[in-house]
Formats: C-alpha cells, structure tokens, sequence
C-alpha cells in the first residue's frame, strides 16, 4: 500500500517534468538542472558562467533552496532573471515547483535556464524536473570516492565539474581514481575540472553548455518546423 | 534512496545476489566495470574468492538477461 503511494507521487512528478521538457522543448530552451553537494561550489559557478555567458546568450537562472534567498541575491547582482524556490526544508526540487514558476520568466527570450538544485547528491538526482541535462558538480575537498557512494547522479548526469582543482595539491583526492570511477558509471560523462576561482577549466565548461544550446536550439528548429 | 527525508524514486532498484565461479583479479575486475557501466547499474560488489557477486539495479533500465550476459561472454557460469 505504502509503496503504490510512492508510485504515485514519482508517476505525477514525471508527469510534471513531461509538461515542464514541452515548455522548455517549445521555446527552443535548453534547461541544465544542476546538481552537488552543499560548498561544493555550484553557485560559483553559476556566478562564473553568467558573466562569460551573458553576452552571447540569454539566461535565467531558478534557485533552489531549503530557506534564505543568499544565492538568488548573489544572481541578481549579475543582472539577469532569477527566481528563487524555498523549499522549506525539502531535500529536492521537483517538478511541480519548477512548472510554478516558469510563467514569471520570458521564455520566448530565453536560450537557457539553469536549475540550481537543493545542495544534495542524493535526492535531486531522483526527481526530474523536465530539464534536458542534468550536471553534477563535485569538489576535490569531498573527495574522489564520491561518484562511487553517490551512483545515480553520476549515472543520470551529463557532464560533472570537477571544482575546486586549485586546491588539488594540496589534498588526497585522486583524480585518475575518481574519473575512472565516473567513465565505469556513465561510460558517456564528459568531466571537466575547473577552479572557479582561478578560472580553470570554464571555458571548457562555457563551451560544453553553448555547444549543448546550439544542439537543443536545431533540434528544436526541425522539430517545431 | 533518502531514508531520513521519506523520498525516493527510480534509482532505489533492486539487489541481487550471483554466485559465479572462474572469477580471476583480472575478470573480476572487468566485470564489475562492466556492470556498473549498464543502465540503471548503481553498486557492484565482488568477492573474487567465493564468487559471490551483489548487484542494485533498476530493472526498468536494464533486463536479468543483460546482467548475466556479462558473465557468459566471459566464460564465467553464474547462479542466483
């Protein structure tokens, strides 16, 4: 009994995420739903790619948090679209609050809306929110045994960040262990390691997401004709 | 997968448990990445000694068949 309720609630969040993919997939949007654990550096990086990004596409960015609007603040100052999601102590975003907010975003002028999730390796990667992609985001202080305890985001995710590399010298994380790690769980994961704050490895992140619009965008352009 | 928040979702799968014989290091080894890189494949864990092999899975991504596939194709006889 308990477990068809489960099923129903995962059955209606597809159902939702389905409705979400037509939105985004009608307006030719490629939506990134971004994934890591808490301090793992996603909103750096969000910071980093707006202001490489901005001048040659057009974003917005929804923020997903237990409590507090910190990161949508942090957004805002880099002057495109943000809305923020509370969660209220929710471990994820799921579909239905990501539909809740599309119609206070311009989504005929948008190229790409990235979805901050909740900062967890566990729950988000469970719940999709009609995004295109999924991207994991990972730092070298969480440690290289990570995509191993953690399976199913790096399975479900795209690309993965390798963060924080700056550092690397300064730890044990062994990078070859944990790209092994991540080729054997997703043999298709493209891994970038990056430092958001010494610019490492952005632009090859900056690429990897114009590259993935360009597709989505003609993709799209045969589809709806 | 979350036990403390009472979410969970497709990835939560299922366990099974084969009993292979022929396992060496090197073939254990090519197993195990080969498991973990089919769908929906999220933990494999292989004694080498006895052949006792655990595997999560989510069956709507990846059949029996394909699991046990991987055993024959190396030579190696598995029972559940």
């Amino acid at each position: 009994m308990e477990v068809q309720v489960m099923e129903d609630i995962l059955g209606s969040n597809d159902k939702q995420a389905a409705e979400n993919k037509k939105i985004f997939d009608k307006y030719g949007i490629l939506a990134l739903n971004l994934i890591g654990s808490p301090g793992a550096g996603k909103t750096s990086l969000l910071e980093k790619t707006i202001g490489s990004l901005k001048g040659c596409m057009r974003l917005a960015v929804i923020e997903g948090d237990l409590f507090t609007s910190k990161d949508a603040d942090r957004i805002a100052d880099k002057d495109i679209p943000v809305i923020q999601i509370n969660t209220s102590g929710g471990c994820h975003l799921d579909a239905m609050m990501v539909q809740k907010v599309l119609n206070k975003l311009d989504l005929a002028n948008l190229d790409l809306i990235i979805i901050e999730n909740v900062g967890n390796l566990v729950c988000p990667a469970e719940f999709n929110i009609g995004e295109d992609a999924k991207a994991v985001v990972l730092s070298i202080t969480e440690g290289d045994d990570k995509p191993l305890k953690y399976p199913l985001i790096f399975k479900e995710a795209a690309v993965a960040v390798l963060n924080k590399i700056d550092i690397l010298p300064f730890t044990n994380f062994d990078m070859a262990n944990a790209k092994h790690d991540m080729n054997c769980l997703n043999p298709g994961i493209s891994i970038i390691e990056a430092s958001c704050r010494t610019g490492d490895g952005l632009e090859t992140w900056c690429n990897w997401l114009k590259n993935t619009v360009q597709i989505k965008k003609e993709r799209m352009k045969k589809t709806n004709g | 997968m979350c036990s403390t928040c009472g979410c969970t979702g497709h990835g939560q799968g299922t366990q099974i448990q084969f009993f292979v014989t022929g396992y060496d290091e090197k073939n254990s080894k090519e197993v195990e990445e080969k498991l973990l890189g089919l769908p929906g494949v999220l933990y494999v864990h292989i004694h080498t000694h006895d052949g006792e092999t655990t595997i999560n899975y989510n069956p709507a991504k990846t059949r029996l068949s394909e699991l046990t596939a991987v055993f024959e194709q190396r030579g190696l006889q598995a029972a559940i």
